[in-house]
């Protein structure tokens, strides 16, 4: 995925809305009349938020049919939760390892230190 | 979310100086000298950077110490190996400042630009590590995950990472 698509996939999952489409839509594919109902938000609003998701490939739209259906592309977003998870992971222990480590490095500095010196 | 006050607040902060910028800083029992020495030779890197628990380990642990030199760590884990950081070092000033690129793997175009500082606190050193990254929207992406999946942590140090979040 290059940077900018990259980009504009995190800009896309940045706001609350567009979050719950794409959790409506990880049960199945759906109208945009369906997608709409639980929002006080009007169909052009919502049209608005699906072409930013389409252009950021998480969405794709049929069409097939007349109702051009809404489906999720697990893709990029599976590709975003691999990216934030690992750093996450690695920001998150990663320090408090390194204290526990200095201190074995600071007992094995005074353990030499201790040892009587022989010639 | 709830918000609470962790016990080691002092040692561990994330704070964000720009729009494209996390800061993350940790209070170590250490001499400036020897945390620089633990994070930039590989004998040590190897015993502390990947090594979540006994099912980790870092199978590749490169650092070219020079302006210009790169750095390469993969880490390996219980689903196997873990794709690589690597980037490239930009500035070299001792212990107390050192400019470096970081690039995870899948993402090669996503750099991001790490200044790390180690400072002298009395018998302790503080380390800073400002990383800036391409885009707003990549910078608070990596934020906003780490604040969801910490608020069903226990960590001391990440309350505090939810606690600089909640204050913006």
């Amino acid at each position: 995925m290059p940077a900018d698509q990259l980009s504009t996939t995190f800009a896309a999952l940045a706001d609350p809305t567009r979050r719950a489409i794409l959790a409506r839509l990880s049960t199945g594919e759906c109208s945009v009349t369906e997608l709409a109902e639980p929002f006080d938000m009007s169909m052009p609003a919502v049209s608005k938020h699906l072409r930013v998701l389409e252009r950021a490939g998480l969405i794709a739209r049929g069409r097939e049919a007349q109702w051009r259906p809404c489906r999720i592309d697990a893709g990029p977003l599976k590709e975003v939760a691999e990216f934030a998870e690992r750093y996450r992971h690695i920001w998150e222990a990663r320090l408090d390892r390194l204290e526990s480590y200095l201190q074995t490095m600071k007992a094995k500095e005074k353990k030499h230190a201790r040892k009587p010196r022989h010639k | 979310m709830p918000v609470s006050r962790a016990t080691n607040s002092d040692t561990f902060k994330v704070t964000t100086p720009s729009d494209r910028e996390i800061a993350i800083t940790r209070l170590f029992e250490a001499s400036p000298e020897l945390v620089f020495e633990a994070m930039t030779k590989p004998e040590h890197v190897r015993r502390w950077w990947g090594n979540l628990d006994d099912r980790y380990s870092v199978t590749v642990c490169e650092i070219d110490l020079r302006v210009g030199g790169s750095w390469r760590f993969v880490g390996r884990g219980p689903k196997g190996e873990i794709p690589a950081f690597y980037g490239v070092y930009r500035e070299i000033a001792g212990p107390g400042r050192l400019v470096y690129t970081e690039i995870f793997e899948p993402f090669p175009d996503a750099e991001s630009v790490v200044t790390q500082l180690l400072t002298r606190e009395g018998h302790k050193t503080r380390l800073t590590a400002t990383s800036i990254y391409p885009s707003r929207e990549v910078r608070d992406m990596v934020l906003k995950t780490g604040m969801e999946k910490g608020a069903a942590l226990s960590y001391d140090h990440l309350d505090d990472v939810a606690l600089e979040l909640a204050r913006g």
